[in-house]
């Protein structure tokens, strides 16, 4: 491609992402410091001061394990910057497995509430409270109106949301899709583990993301991988070595 | 200041007043299988009817005698009462005896005006409701109880001035044992002025160091503490409507009023409370209390009434609030860095942080917010324990190299489960009705009962776990344990958790 088409490719892209934003400030982004992820993302990482949807299939979307595994650890890196409070509709959160995670569960401030129309009053007051940096809540669905809500919220103070899609206590699942709201939407299932070669047992967590949607970004599918140690990368979620590249998913893509 | 109303003015529910009866009326009660008079109205006093006479000579002496069993729960329910619907007076009220009542008005009166107009407002309302009483405002608790229940006249006593007033009274005025009470008039020792005049070693080496402690207790000269039904806070305010009120929104706006007046005088004390108790006193009497809590010490007018909005609702103003009242607990001194113009960043975090947290709390409610904490112990359902929610980490945390699942079921689910042989892992397990291949396993981890918080005849064997974790083919992992030893009876496998 001529570096011209390129240079007006780029100014296309920057009026588009002008209109998307609108009236808004452009958020920051936190990197995962891989191009192969990064590319796919609005700014380079993932945009901050917005809210994020996590969702499993299956029998995820009752014991939501994997999906909370994997919001926590893409929330973690914004633990250093506020309190990070966790909404639970089922009081089985177990805190020595979040910081088994390398999340410090013990700063983490967890709020039981009885149903979703409660953790989402109470997603809201704390996406907008000075000092928070980031807030997880395991609900079933956002509508779009609960979703506007809680993006203004979000704009309040730069807090991150992490929607964990979750089923409390089983029973049948909503059909379709929710919230077009969302920054962006990944869907996470539970990888095989790739210990060490000679090593026994289990390897670090590993997880099939797909990004599902993105505004301004592109979807993808990756295989990532949990890292305990803190000082280990930009970001606690690696791409695992050879098991990327999967790169887009074809028939998904699209310009969200 | 105390309150005595004559015995049993208090309960008027059942009976026509005590007083304001024509005829003679008694209440008795039954005593070591005696009946007794219990209490006497006037007519009845004036026939020469006393409390604690034989009924059987009463009624001989007073043949008209009217009597009526004498109700003595209903009358302590009945003052207990009377002690909350007080609290519009002031925050600190004790209950005395049967049919009395202190209030401690130290730093309220001004809201009325003075000391006199207070009592006289609170005498007019309980003449009101048909209670009779009697009160006195003293530097004492021991001068306005015995002036209430000898002086014969509702005074204000001047500050100091009590001696004067207490001399002509008899010596039971204060607050005596029986035995004392019995010997002090046998000694013509009958007034208190006389019990003045003795020196004071003799007093207590005669009658018991009780007689020489009312007295200092009385005059001023010794502490008394009182039992109130709330701590004495001076941090108090009311707010008195000339028309009742009864709209929500009017609610809200009074709340707001009170909460405001009562920051702006705890933020020139450079003070702020934890706990606040906002009460809505009704035309009749009954009041509806409000509380809620803070997690940090505060004084914002505006945050405590953003507090108090939602549970307004739940007041019934029936036909009208006339006062509110607002009190503040745990009062302890605030750093001047809260003021708004000076605070840092981290401040303004944590004050938001906080504020947070409270609001989250007084709509959930207790217990529903807190922070994970390290408990020593290795029974993984031990090892968590809820902290406040605002706070600094207490330990380290949890041991890295025990790998823990980040959801732990409250209870462990069956499973069905092959394994090649007793100690291994599993091959296969079925959970919910879904069968699983294991792929990879760890393991075991042995976790034996706290056997020393049980008995030591119920420790089993079956009560060792051996966890092992597992991931299956399409990579969810799992934490297991079998529960007993084999070869050691009932041998079963349980899923308790699992991993990201």
């Amino acid at each position: 491609m001529p570096a011209s088409r390129l240079a007006r490719l780029a100014a296309v892209r920057g009026q588009i992402a002008a209109l998307e934003a609108g009236t808004r400030t452009p958020s920051a982004v936190l990197p995962f410091g891989d191009p192969r992820v990064d590319d796919c993302l609005p700014g380079g990482g993932l945009p901050l001061g917005r809210w994020h949807e996590v969702t499993g299939a299956g029998m995820e979307t009752e014991t939501a394990a994997a999906t909370a595994g994997f919001a926590a650890l893409l929330a973690r890196p914004l633990a250093t910057r506020g309190a990070v409070v966790w909404i639970l509709r089922r009081d089985d959160l177990y805190a020595p497995g979040l910081a088994g995670l390398g999340f410090p569960a013990q700063r983490l401030i967890q709020v039981r509430v009885r149903d979703d129309t409660a953790a989402l009053m109470a997603l809201e007051d704390a996406l907008g409270s000075a000092g928070v940096a980031a807030v997880l809540a395991e609900t079933e669905a956002v509508d779009l109106t609960a979703g506007r809500r809680l993006q203004l919220a979000c704009e309040r103070h730069g807090a991150t949301g992490f929607i964990i899609g979750r089923r409390p206590f089983g029973g049948a699942g909503r059909k379709g899709t929710t919230g077009s709201a969302a920054a962006t939407r990944w869907r996470v299932a539970a990888a095989t583990s790739d210990p060490p070669a000679g090593e026994p047992g289990l390897g670090p967590p590993r997880w099939t993301a797909t990004l599902e949607r993105c505004r301004g970004g592109r979807p993808g599918q990756w295989t990532f991988e949990g890292r305990q140690e803190a000082d280990h990368g930009p970001h606690p979620l690696s791409v695992a070595a050879g098991l990327a590249g999967d790169g887009l998913v074809e028939e998904e893509r699209r310009i969200a | 200041m105390t309150v005595w109303s004559r015995k049993n003015g208090a309960s008027r529910d059942r009976l026509p007043p005590l007083e304001g009866e024509e005829g003679p009326f008694a209440l008795l009660i039954t005593e070591r299988a005696v009946r007794r008079l219990y209490a006497v109205n006037a007519a009845a006093r004036a026939l020469g009817l006393f409390p604690g006479q034989k009924a059987a000579d009463a009624a001989a002496l007073v043949p008209e005698l009217d009597t009526a069993d004498a109700d003595l729960e209903g009358d302590a329910a009945a003052l207990t009462a009377l002690s909350d619907w007080c609290v519009r007076f002031s925050p600190a009220v004790a209950l005395d005896e049967a049919d009395g009542l202190f209030l401690d008005i130290t730093g309220v009166s001004h809201l009325w005006d003075g000391e006199a107009a207070m009592l006289a407002d609170l005498l007019t309302r309980l003449a009101g409701n048909d209670i009779p009483a009697r009160g006195v405002v003293a530097d004492t608790p021991g001068a306005a109880w015995a002036l209430a229940r000898f002086g014969g006249e509702s005074t204000v006593i001047a500050p100091g001035g009590q001696t004067p007033h207490l001399a002509p009274l008899p010596v039971t005025a204060l607050r005596l044992d029986e035995t004392a009470a019995a010997q002090l008039p046998r000694l013509g020792l009958t007034r208190i002025d006389r019990l003045l005049a003795l020196p004071r070693g003799q007093l207590t080496r005669r009658f018991g160091p009780l007689v020489l402690r009312r007295l200092d207790q009385a005059l001023g000269q010794a502490e008394e503490a009182l039992t109130f039904r709330r701590p004495p806070s001076p941090w108090f305010d009311r707010l008195v409507f000339a028309e009742p009120i009864s709209v929500l929104g009017d609610l809200v706006r009074a709340a707001g009023d009170i909460a405001a007046r009562l920051c702006a005088r705890l933020e020139a004390e450079g003070r702020g409370g934890r706990r606040f108790e906002l009460t809505f006193h009704r035309l009749d009497g009954r009041a509806f209390p409000v509380s809620i809590g803070l997690s940090v010490a505060g004084r914002d007018a505006r945050a405590l009434t953003r507090l108090f909005a939602p549970r307004l609702e739940t007041i019934d103003p029936g036909f009208g609030v006339e006062i509110v009242t607002l009190s503040a607990e745990g009062v302890e001194v605030l750093s001047a860095a809260q003021g708004r113009l000076d605070a840092s960043r981290a401040a303004m975090a944590e004050e938001g942080l906080a504020a947070l947290v409270d609001r989250l709390v007084n709509r959930l409610g207790e217990g529903q917010v807190w922070r994970a904490e390290v408990f020593e112990s290795h029974v993984p359902e031990r090892a968590v324990r809820s902290a406040p929610a605002i706070g600094a980490p207490a330990s380290d945390g949890w041991d890295p190299d025990r790998p823990r699942p980040i959801r732990l079921f409250a209870h462990p689910e069956a499973i069905e489960v092959l394994a090649r042989l007793p100690d291994d892992p599993p091959m296969v397990f079925t959970w919910r009705g879904r069968r699983r291949r294991v792929r990879r396993a760890e393991g075991p981890e042995r976790i034996a009962e706290e056997w020393w918080r049980r008995p030591v005849d119920t420790v089993r064997t079956g009560h060792v776990r051996d966890y092992y974790r597992v991931e299956d083919e399409a990579g969810e992992r799992f934490w297991i344990f079998r529960a007993g030893l084999y070869g050691h009876g009932d041998v079963r496998w349980w899923l308790h958790g699992v991993f990201a």
